[in-house]
């Protein structure tokens, strides 16, 4: 096989899901089975729509990364969880709280990050610490709030297809994304204003307005996340998002983004996704401590970049 | 008795470029010398080789009557050479005192620090300036507070406070308003009188005679006369630096019909580098904007595009005003900017041809929603305008040479059929095939009704194909060259006059 292919991240992700995959089936037999599959699967749907955000935040450039998705999947669980208290008739308005209140987190960080010059680093973990502190005001630590009855089945029961409706969801977010990312005028704004802003600026692209509109969109999908997570578990605590931080940065980079911004595409996220929820079940089954996984990600992602940052620069 | 300075024969290349052939100077002991020469002449490489900044290849520097060994800027300064320089050395969170005893502070004692030597001297030094220093100067204030002409005195009293036998003076009093500028002589001239001499270089022609004692002139990296300031005048500097140009190549064309409407005009623009600029190019036109470099060619095609607005002033584009407060709202209007410095301002690494043209399309139409193929004949069609070579629109821009990068964004506002076209240097660094490839195009576009404005930092470029040209100093335009006047001789005479 050429190094070429080998180095295309796409190939990259898929091979190591195929490996991943027989690794488990090998450990425990069975871990490859449908059903099985089907919930690994819904697993990643919720790990890939955050990383759909964080993805863009990445592409967008200016060392471009949100760190507040974590708490911000926290709080839309919370709201969401509040707001429908087990009632399937309040599953749209949750939908809308959680969502309407991330996005709106979300613009905070863009406007830190656009107009105040904060490095995103700083800025999304700042916004962490206060999201973190509000949430656990609000609640006082105690998990709260209940999903609807109707969200739970169609995020953990089968629609159709044996599949359940959440991963019809998750393609038709992938489908919007390709679209947005290829087709749109602001997709194009998108990589270019992450490849070279001030050539981006030069064309006309309204760089601060997007960039301010990428942090929105990422806390968006991160409440949207929010009232997934609490429709898979049931209910909801402080710190049920935390975990999705740094696994949405490392699904990103699987998929071929490049943390200094303009490439990648999501559709290699969503491999990303998949590839990081499978390992993460092969290190369950193999009864690894939360802080060996911890540990198997942080190496996981300093490999990657160590691959992916050796790429030379193009002439100018 | 021998020359403080005495450098003969040389020589420097960077790469493929020769910046210096033969160059030589002499600069006697007491002596205010200046040094001219066109942009690229090679003036400023051999004064940063005289001042140890810069390695030369060969020739001979002698210092004192020995011969001087400069490794580095320290072994110059060690000889008493002090180098003013043109792109200001001073780190803005310090205060003016420490700035100006950067590397050298002052000490008390056993090495401790002097606050008090420093004080004195540092008052001793501003009191020559005190009647021109303006608003808000004070030793004890950062350098970031302070303006444009404040920072360059500065910088002169950093140079002066190391008491330098020889000071090279790179474009000193740029910043510099009248008054300044006068007392800057008359330290000169103190300074002369203790013996120290200067090596002055500047880009008003009227500055270089009523200061200095000797001239020397160069040509393309070469010393080609030397002048006692007393014994010449203007006239025979500037044929001095044109030297015998051949007749420029003019790439024919008609001439455009003087009732041409405007396709874009700039009334009193005004902005920080910029002073009261009005100018209108007609339909069919190409403009030329002369001068040295840095004199507000770029910021004012700059503010006509939107990227750094006039503060004053208002742009009309075929004959109605509109406001240009972005690139955003001047691509809508048909305007184009290409830069020369295409790494910095045009080049979308990492991404195809296609994208590296389709975003000042997407922009110009507000289209939203796009499929590439409706794009693709039109894009074609752009780049092979231009002669361009490349496997495939899908190719990444990194995979194309050079000249053929910046053909990619050239056809970028072709495809968008800008009516504007503002260059900013476009064909600097670019091959020759590309080069005339690029004003053939230029020559098209005009005929076929664009208006053009057109800066190069190469007065050749601007000679063959320009048809009016303003020449700029200072963030003035200080001449128009038409017709019989459009020469490098006028072109030198009017880049080094007065402003107006």
């Amino acid at each position: 096989m050429s190094t070429a292919l080998i180095r295309n991240p796409l190939v990259l992700a898929f091979l190591s899901i195929l490996v991943i995959l027989a690794a488990g089936e090998i450990i425990s037999p069975g871990f490859a089975r449908g059903d099985q599959i089907s919930k690994l699967l819904t697993v990643s749907a919720i790990l890939g729509i955050v990383a759909a955000g964080q993805c863009l935040v990445v592409i967008g450039g200016r060392e471009g990364i949100d760190l507040s998705v974590g708490v911000m999947i926290s709080l839309g669980a919370v709201l969401a969880g509040n707001v429908m208290s087990g009632s399937n008739g309040a599953i749209a308005p949750a939908f809308l709280v959680a969502g309407g209140a991330t996005f709106l987190i979300g613009i905070v960080n863009g406007l830190g990050v656009t107009f105040l010059r904060i490095p995103p680093l700083v800025m999304t973990l700042g916004m962490t610490g206060v999201v973190q502190g509000g949430l656990t005001v609000i609640t006082r630590g105690i998990p709260s709030g209940n999903a609807a009855p109707a969200l739970m089945s169609f995020v953990n029961e089968p629609l159709f297809l044996g599949l359940p409706g959440i991963l019809f969801i998750w393609a038709l977010i992938g489908v919007l994304m390709w679209f947005l990312l290829r087709r749109t005028d602001l997709g194009y704004a998108i990589y270019a204003m992450g490849s070279n802003e001030r050539a981006a600026t030069l064309v006309g692209v309204p760089v601060r307005f997007i960039r301010v509109l990428l942090y929105g969109l990422s806390g968006l999908f991160a409440g949207i996340t929010g009232v997934l997570v609490i429709g898979y578990t049931g209910n909801s605590f402080v710190s049920v998002g935390d975990q999705y931080m740094l696994l949405s940065i490392i699904a990103v980079v699987i998929g071929g983004v490049s943390l200094n911004g303009g490439t990648g595409n999501y559709f290699g996220v969503m491999l990303g996704a998949i590839a990081l929820t499978l390992l993460q079940s092969v290190l369950t089954t193999l009864q690894l401590e939360s802080w060996g996984r911890q540990l198997t990600f942080g190496v996981v992602l300093v490999l990657l970049m160590l691959l992916y940052g050796r790429s030379k620069r193009q002439r100018v | 008795m021998a020359p403080l300075l005495d450098v003969a024969g040389v020589a420097k290349r960077f790469g493929a470029v020769t910046a210096l052939s033969d160059g030589a100077l002499r600069v006697g002991t007491g002596e205010i010398h200046a040094l001219l020469g066109a942009n690229g002449s090679g003036k400023s490489t051999l004064c940063k080789i005289i001042a140890g900044a810069v390695a030369r290849d060969a020739g001979v520097l002698q210092l004192h009557g020995a011969d001087a060994v400069l490794k580095h800027p320290r072994d110059a300064e060690r000889l008493g050479v002090g180098l003013f320089y043109q792109e200001l050395s001073l780190v803005p969170q310090l205060t003016v005192a420490d700035n100006i005893f950067l590397g050298h502070e002052r000490t008390a004692p056993l090495g401790f620090l002097s606050a008090r030597r420093k004080r004195a001297d540092v008052t001793a030094l501003i009191s020559r300036f005190a009647p021109v220093l303006g608003d808000g100067f004070s030793p004890d204030v950062p350098v970031a507070r302070l303006a444009a002409d404040q920072r360059q005195i500065v910088e002169i009293l950093k140079v002066l406070s190391r008491k330098p036998k020889l000071i090279i003076f790179d474009e000193a009093t740029a910043a510099l308003d009248r008054r300044q500028v006068a007392i800057f002589f008359d330290v000169l001239r103190e300074l002369r009188a203790e013996g120290v001499s200067s090596i002055f270089i500047s880009h008003r022609m009227d500055e270089i005679f009523a200061v200095s004692d000797r001239i020397t002139v160069m040509r393309n990296g070469v010393t080609v006369a030397s002048f006692a300031t007393a014994d010449t005048d203007q006239d025979a500097v500037v044929h001095a630096m044109v030297g015998d140009a051949p007749l420029r190549e003019r790439i024919e064309h008609p001439r455009p019909a003087n009732a041409a409407p405007a396709r874009i005009t700039l009334t009193s623009g005004t902005s920080r580098r910029l002073h009261g600029v009005s100018l209108s190019v007609g339909a069919g036109e190409i403009l030329g904007l002369g001068g040295l470099q840095g004199q507000g060619q770029s910021v004012l095609l700059q503010g006509l595009f939107g990227a750094a607005p006039f503060t004053n002033g208002t742009i009309a584009i075929d004959g109605k005003p509109v406001p240009v407060r972005s690139p955003a709202a001047a691509v809508r209007h048909g305007v184009a900017y290409v830069s020369g410095d295409r790494g910095r301002d045009a080049a979308l690494q990492g991404r195809s041809i296609f994208e590296n043209i389709a975003n000042a399309t997407l922009v110009r139409e507000k289209r939203r929603v796009f499929w590439p193929r409706q794009l693709k004949p039109r894009f074609e069609e752009a780049l092979k305008q231009l002669n361009t070579k490349y496997a495939s629109l899908d190719a990444p821009i990194g995979s194309l040479s050079g000249g053929n990068q910046q053909k990619v964004f050239i056809a970028r506002w072709l495809a968008t059929g800008a009516k504007v076209l503002l260059l900013d240097d476009p064909a600097k660094g670019v091959d020759l095939g590309a080069k005339a490839d690029f004003f053939s195009l230029a020559r098209g576009l005009a005929a076929e009704g664009a208006g053009i404005v057109f800066y190069a930092s190469d007065d050749a470029e601007l000679l063959s194909v320009c048809d009016r040209i303003l020449v700029f100093n200072s963030g003035r335009i200080t001449a128009e060259l038409t017709g019989s006047t459009l020469t490098s001789f006028h072109l030198t005479k009017a880049a080094y006059g007065e402003a107006a």
